[in-house]
């Protein structure tokens, strides 16, 4: 910083609104110090190295000298921003700044509280999935004895033109007592069975209420996660999202993983329990659900539930035991409609639970669900859809063809297997910038809680950040030689202190050892292996990829920059990247709402082709080739070859030949 | 009769140039070896150049190492029990350089010192004025100690410090930096991995030309396929421009093919083996040929009939330059 | 030129109805891109596709049989330049040379080729053919000597080597049934060769002077033009220089410009030196493209090792790289060394086998068969499981060579562990550590025998 000291110059006046403070400052000094010295508080994670783009301000009277920095578009620089750190005062001038409430509540990628709403127009009024009806009878006499159940049906195909319905027992053990309590004018509730294809099948009869009863008609879309599961209240009145809820799975006591759930599942008692654990978790979810806003669970008529293939055969209670063996054969894709009652849902008793279908054992009805969200099977783009989870399932393609691979990540991303990470909730480290010239990280934490571990985002932030600035080489080894009190041998090898325990919630030191960074360097190299194997197996390159959109629970969390330095993500320009969200549940509740998408969504795992991995060389070779930072081949990762040669590392090989060969030097080697 | 298109390939990269061996500047060999330089596959010369022919280092081991093959020891006569004096005899058949492995420093081998390591260096040196190839006992830290210890007492002379891997490379590096020394990067069997150690080695500042790969060699019957794709692979690399898998690489037949029961039993085996001196040697042959082809530019071999072999059959591929 | 996946997946119907066996026409089309299904397993391409896709799936290097009956083998039909791009499918024959002047020398020999066998990894190498080398004692001299060796040795494939017609003539009188390789046509005797080859079905090798492929390509089409379509190219290079050039050139001819008149195997002559001259000139062979390789006299040292090494180069490099599973001995292990067991994967062999060996800790290190995968993978799909480990453990007979009867897991199936103690019993089952950096510090500070 020695470089921003301003030499004894003239003074100038400093405005900064809206605090409406001003100082005086040597000409010629840097912005983001003068503030820093005023108590103005700016933005700037990044230690004011030019790196985060945080620190912008708008020059609202008066000029500044201002470096370019790609952080900031030379659009947004004629509208009159500028980035502090870059920024050096030449005269009088007023700036605004961002006020801290303002910068907390600056959304994140994705994060933005918004309505959740179907993600494409689909004509989802046509041939609604639950309807409700009025009936209106004669009651019976002597002249026209018909029996109740006649009487309802010949009334409904007077009255609306349906002549067939199916009554199950359980509705019929209650149509005596309804019809006459309800004085003959009943309201009814038919589930008109619109996924199967086939016109002719009959509506079903859910339940029989007073005309006069105007209980609201309401759907239900899950997302089983093997760590999350999120339910969205749908109103099928209006199509619309009325609420929605999570909660970890309650099967997380039985294994982190898919796998472990399998191996689980084959203890004695083992499936019946992780049934009963996941509907247990669904059950929770509802009774939260309709506290929260006050419906009956009874109104609930229909549900659509996405998940991995694991976990759609244990919701059903199918045996997953195939799934894990050689070939890896699921029970089924498609699945049939399974009631409420017989899975144990506290919900209308003779609702209908459809399952999102799936592809193959590793690319499951969540990734179905995406597909349909994402609008991937409509678009002419090449396009690639990815859910970074335990598993990073992808699918590439365009309307013409699809094609998906699952990769093994492990679960480094959702905090697994590495020592300080965590799952993605309050006091979770999410974002870290480090200083390349005192190694001193800056972080924030979900909530702004005292730090408790790291979540995923976070986990390639300081990834990505231990990278760049040299502190840690290409394969992934701390530098034994930086002089750094963050840098130390721990009781696994080499580590780096993000927190030190004064600073967290948790007593001790937060860190990241060679060992965590190891496991996230194999995570990243599968998911990125994935990407290059599935295009080449269709012969076409990874940089013609329009666009990559990221779905899934954690996908949009996400700093993309931060991915494409680590080589997680491919080194295309970042417009090409999308965040959507929970793609699953949306999935789901697409489905759930809309006729034509319950059949789309078939239509799309049928046609969707699955490349198996796990016997395949081509993939092991791109996942060593991927097993360094950002990429064995630094070629296909243009933007951080720069960044590597002009910024951190450059300026640590050069301490390291310094270092290294003091010897050297006097022989004129280097 | 029209003459015939002949597909000739436009290659963008060379193999690079490395020069074992110095004359002055504190080398004292009386004559260096330059490999690399290749612009195209393995004796293409309709295509491209060769400016330098593969070369054949002999072994020399520390001390007699009585575990090897009889039919080789028999061969090798009594020099064995003197490196310098072996050392001498093999470039008196013929090898153009000298691969010297420091067995006896060995915890398990007789733990001999570095001081003890860095007189059998010099006296092989003495011996003989090709350059020199130094492997260390393959235990890291006696390796790092030996390597550094022969490293200094050494500088100047350009030896090929054996081996830097992907766990242990530091240290070598740093004392092939201080000393003027080239290294050899062993990597096991894998394109991908040659390459990382390469790129981790050149950040640490040496030059790539004082860096030859090693992409782990198996013998005919051992993994020899292996070997050879992945030559292939990285010699096609190195063509088509990555600068990253152009560095000479260098092949340890002997070591590999000797290990081999066909090298090793004469009786008991077999009646279809044939002939066990002949077996033997073949063993040894036809392996350092197949990676010929691959790509090798140092072949290590054992048996003198091996070096005399192996040169007949690089000589007559040099034809037509 | 090779289509990919997606552009035959344009060709399809694309109704995905399975009937070809593949859950989709993508999958169809990509398996068809990789050679590994045949286009009339759909029954629904239309004639339009079929023309285009059989275009350019036809084999740039035709297929050759040699040989009549079980023992004929088949060449060429080769797609790539680097076995790494896919495979090298059909290895060469290897064929011993002897010349017909000495019948007894005949007899003996084809007796020895024919019977020659080496088993090598759980297969059978055999020899695959003897050539009669015509000594101009006169067409029937040749004949004779042909009939010797096929009595000697019935259905071996032979190589009738003279390019006197007559001889060739009277020499298929005799064989011709058997679909010998007739060497060779020349340009000098081409009409007569081609005729006789045509008359008896055999396949003909055309030879050139000196590395000529201008020539030698003259003479391929005039020889295919007179109907003989089996055809093997000598292009008449004896030295290695010349010959690598000459098969290198041949072989990028026919893949990469598609030029029919050379898309043929090649068949090549090591010449008459030592046990190594002719292994080194072999090698090149093998690897270099030769469909057919003479051998000069038969001597088993030789022999063995050139197999082998076809063998190993005819192997299919996409199949993961695997290990033997077998128990490895690291460093010199004793009675109280430690036992690790790891999966057969290559690369986790490696990494396992270079830490142990960096603690400078001898270790028994037991690979289980687990299909090439790495511990963790193997352990998802149940191929390493409690049951594997502990048959891996019992038939490695390793109970009566220890002092101990400890066995150490990878720390990724620390929750076997349980489980491997029920299976073997009067085991105690330790838990490793996850990662093999750790590995060292695990055997010098954690592990005890006793
Ligand atoms: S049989 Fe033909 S149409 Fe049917 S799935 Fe296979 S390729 Fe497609």
């Amino acid at each position: 910083m020695a470089g921003r000291t301003p030499k004894p110059k003239a003074k100038v006046s400093v405005t900064f609104a809206p605090h409406g403070r001003t100082v005086h400052a040597a000409a010629g000094a840097n912005l983001l110090d003068i503030a820093l010295a005023s108590d103005v508080k700016v933005d700037a994670p990044c230690g004011g190295q030019g790196r985060c783009g945080h620190c912008r301000v708008k020059v609202e009277a008066g000029t500044l000298r201002r470096r370019h920095n790609p952080k900031l578009a030379r659009a947004e620089e004629h509208e009159g921003y500028a980035l502090a750190c870059e920024a050096f005062v030449t005269g009088d001038v007023t700036v605004s700044v961002p006020t801290a409430e303002e910068i907390r509540s600056r959304p994140r990628p994705g994060t933005a509280a918004e309505k959740i709403a179907l993600p494409f127009h689909c004509d989802w009024q046509r041939h609604p999935a639950i309807r409700k009806l009025t009936v209106h009878m004669e009651p019976p006499s002597l002249a026209d004895n018909t029996n109740d159940l006649d009487r309802l049906r010949r009334e409904l195909a007077r009255q609306h033109g349906i002549n067939d319905v199916v009554v199950g027992v359980g509705v019929l053990r209650t149509l005596a007592k309804a019809l006459r309590d309800a004085d003959w004018n009943v309201a009814l509730t038919l589930d008109m069975r619109n996924w199967v294809l086939d016109a002719t099948v009959p509506p079903r009869l859910l339940a029989i209420d007073r005309a006069s009863d105007t209980s609201p008609n309401f759907g239900l879309a899950i997302d089983i996660g093997t760590t999350s599961v999120v339910a969205y209240l749908v109103d099928f009145a209006t199509a619309e999202v009325v609420d929605t809820v999570s909660a970890y799975n309650g099967q997380i006591s039985c294994g982190e993983d898919v796998i472990s759930r399998i191996v689980y599942s084959q203890r004695k008692g083992g499936l019946e329990r992780l049934h009963h654990l996941v509907i247990g978790t669904v059950n929770e979810l509802l009774h939260e659900i309709a506290g929260r806003n006050k419906i009956d669970l009874t109104d609930i008529n229909e549900v659509t539930a996405a998940g991995n293939t694991t976990m759609t055969h244990i919701f059903l209670g199918l045996d997953p035991k195939y799934i894990r063996e050689e070939p890896y054969i699921p029970t089924a894709s498609v699945l049939p409609r399974a009631s409420a009652d017989w899975l144990g849902l506290d919900i209308n008793p003779h609702a209908s639970v459809y399952c999102m279908p799936s592809v193959g054992s590793y690319v499951g009805g969540d990734i179905s669900a995406g597909v349909l969200s994402s609008g991937l099977f409509l678009t002419d783009k090449l396009t690639l859809f990815i859910d970074i989870g335990t598993n990073g399932e992808m699918v590439l393609g365009t309307k013409e063809w699809l094609i998906s691979c699952a990769c093994s990540a492990g679960p480094a991303f959702e905090g697994g297997g590495v020592r300080d990470g965590m799952r993605a909730t309050a006091g979770a480290i999410e974002d870290v910038w480090i200083n390349r010239e005192t190694y001193e990280p800056t972080f924030r934490t979900i909530g702004d809680r005292p730090a408790l571990g790291i979540c995923g985002s976070g986990l390639i932030d300081l990834l990505g950040e231990l990278f760049v600035t040299g502190m840690i080489d290409k394969s992934g080894h701390v530098d034994r030689t930086l002089s750094s009190p963050r840098v130390r041998e721990g009781g696994h090898g080499y580590e780096f202190v993000v927190a030190w325990a004064p600073e967290t919630g948790r007593g001790h030191d937060i860190v990241v050892t060679e060992t965590d960074i190891d496991n996230l360097v194999r995570a990243k190299a599968a998911i990125y292996a994935g990407f290059r194997v599935l295009c080449t197996s269709v012969g076409v390159a990874l940089a013609d990829v329009e666009q990559i959109l990221i779905g899934g629970a954690f996908g949009q969390y996400i700093n993309v920059e931060k991915a494409i330095e680590i080589g997680l993500m491919p080194d295309l320009p970042w417009e090409r990247f999308e965040y959507l969200g929970n793609t699953s549940a949306l999935g789901a509740y697409t489905a759930l709402v809309c006729t034509d998408m319950r059949h789309e969504v078939v239509a799309i795992a049928k046609r969707m082709t699955y490349l198996e991995l796990s016997a395949d060389n081509a993939f092991m070779d791109e996942y060593t080739s991927a097993l360094f930072l950002p990429h064995t081949d630094l070629a296909t990762f243009p933007s951080v070859k720069v960044q590597v040669e002009t910024n951190g590392t450059a300026a640590r090989h050069s301490g390291h030949r310094s270092r290294a060969a003091q010897r050297v030097s006097a022989e004129g080697d280097s | 009769m029209t003459e015939l298109e002949i597909p000739v390939e436009k290659w963008s990269g060379a193999v690079r140039l490395v020069t074992l061996g110095a004359t002055g500047d504190g080398g004292t060999r009386t004559s260096t070896v330059t490999v690399g330089g290749e612009t195209t596959l393995p004796f293409l010369h309709f295509e491209g150049q060769i400016p330098n022919a593969p070369v054949v280092a002999a072994e020399v081991v520390d001390m007699h190492p009585a575990d090897w093959s009889p039919a080789l020891l028999e061969a090798l006569g009594d020099d064995t029990r003197d490196p310098a004096a072996w050392a001498r005899k093999m470039v008196g058949l013929g090898a153009d350089l000298i691969s010297l492995k420091l067995r006896s420093t060995h915890p398990d081998q007789g733990d001999r010192s570095a001081a003890d390591a860095v007189a059998t260096v010099k006296s092989v040196l003495a011996a003989v004025g090709v350059p020199l190839i130094v492997y260390g006992p393959g235990v890291v830290d006696k390796d790092n100690e030996v390597l550094v210890a022969v490293a200094d007492a050494t500088k100047g002379e350009r030896l090929a410090l054996a081996t830097c891997e992907d766990k242990n490379y530091r240290t070598i590096v740093a004392a092939a930096l201080g000393n003027g020394h080239l290294i050899v990067a062993q990597t096991p069997i894998d394109v991908n991995l040659a390459k990382q150690l390469n790129i981790l080695i050149s950040d640490m500042g040496l030059s790539l030309d004082r860096m030859l790969m090693d992409p782990t060699t198996g013998a005919v019957g051992y993994g020899v396929e292996y070997t050879y794709s992945v030559m292939e692979r990285l010699r096609l690399a190195a063509l088509m421009g990555d600068g990253m898998t152009q560095q000479p690489m260098i092949c340890s037949v002997g070591e590999e093919s000797w290990r081999q029961k066909e090298s090793r039993v004469a009786d008991g085996v077999p009646e279809s083996w044939g002939e066990y001196a002949t077996r033997a040697v073949v063993w040894e042959v036809t392996t350092a040929t197949a990676l010929l082809h691959a790509g090798a530019d140092i072949l290590v071999v054992r048996h003198p009939r091996s070096i005399a072999q192996v040169q007949r059959s690089i000589a007559a591929l040099m034809k037509g330059v | 030129m090779a289509l990919t996946g997606l552009q035959i997946y344009k060709l399809l119907p694309q109704t995905n109805c399975k009937e070809c066996g593949f859950p989709t026409c993508l999958a169809f089309a990509m398996k068809l891109a990789q050679k590994g299904t045949e286009l009339a397993n759909c029954p629904y391409v239309s004639d339009e596709a079929k023309a285009s896709l059989d275009a350019a799936s036809a084999p740039p290097i035709r297929l050759v049989a040699i040989g009549a009956g079980e023992r004929a083998f088949e060449v060429g039909n080769e797609v790539v330049l680097f076995r790494h791009e896919k495979t090298f499918y059909h290895q060469p024959g290897l064929v011993v040379r002897v010349k017909a002047d000495d019948p007894k020398i005949v007899e003996l020999t084809a007796r020895m080729v024919s019977s020659y066998a080496v088993e090598r990894v759980g297969m059978s190498l055999r020899l695959d053919g003897i050539a009669i080398e015509d000594s101009g004692g006169g067409a029937a001299a040749f004949a004779a000597a042909v009939a010797v060796a096929r009595s000697a040795a019935p259905g071996l494939p032979l190589v009738l080597m003279s390019t006197d017609p007559a001889a060739v003539g009277a020499a298929l009188d005799e064989a011709g049934a058997d679909r010998p390789l007739v060497h060779a046509a020349t340009a000098a005797n081409w009409q007569a060769m081609a005729e006789l080859a045509k008359k008896h079905s055999c396949p003909l090798a055309v030879r050139a002077e000196s590395g000529d492929l201008t020539a030698l390509a003259d003479l391929a089409a005039q020889v295919q033009d007179a109907g003989v379509d089996d055809i093997v190219l000598d292009p008449g290079t004896s030295d290695p220089a010349g010959m690598l050039a000459a098969f290198t050139q041949l072989r990028r001819l026919a893949l990469k410009k598609n030029y029919r008149p050379l898309g043929f195997p090649i068949i090549a002559f090591v010449g008459a030196g030592s046990a190594e001259e002719q292994a080194a000139m072999a090698a090149e062979a093998i690897t270099k493209y030769a469909g057919v390789i003479v051998l000069d006299g038969f001597e088993p040292a030789l022999i063995y090792a050139l197999m082998t090494l076809r063998q190993n180069v005819y192997t299919d490099p996409q199949k993961p790289i695997q290990m033997e599973p077998k128990l490895y001995e690291v460093g010199a292990p004793t009675a109280s060394s430690p036992l690790l067991i790891t999966t057969n994967f290559s690369l986790t062999y490696f990494t396992v086998s270079g830490e142990i060996e960096a603690s400078g800790v001898p270790v028994w290190l037991l690979v289980a068969d687990a299909d090439g995968m790495s511990v963790l993978t193997a352990w998802a799909a149940g191929k390493f499981d409690a049951e594997k480990i502990a048959k891996t453990v019992t038939a490695s007979g390793l109970g009566g060579k220890l002092k101990h009867h400890k066995l150490v897991l990878p720390g990724y199936v620390a929750g076997l562990s349980g489980e491997v103690e029920e299976e073997l019993a009067g085991w105690e089952i330790l838990v490793g550590p996850r990662e093999a950096v750790e590995i060292p510090n695990y055997l010098k500070s954690v592990w005890k025998a006793d």
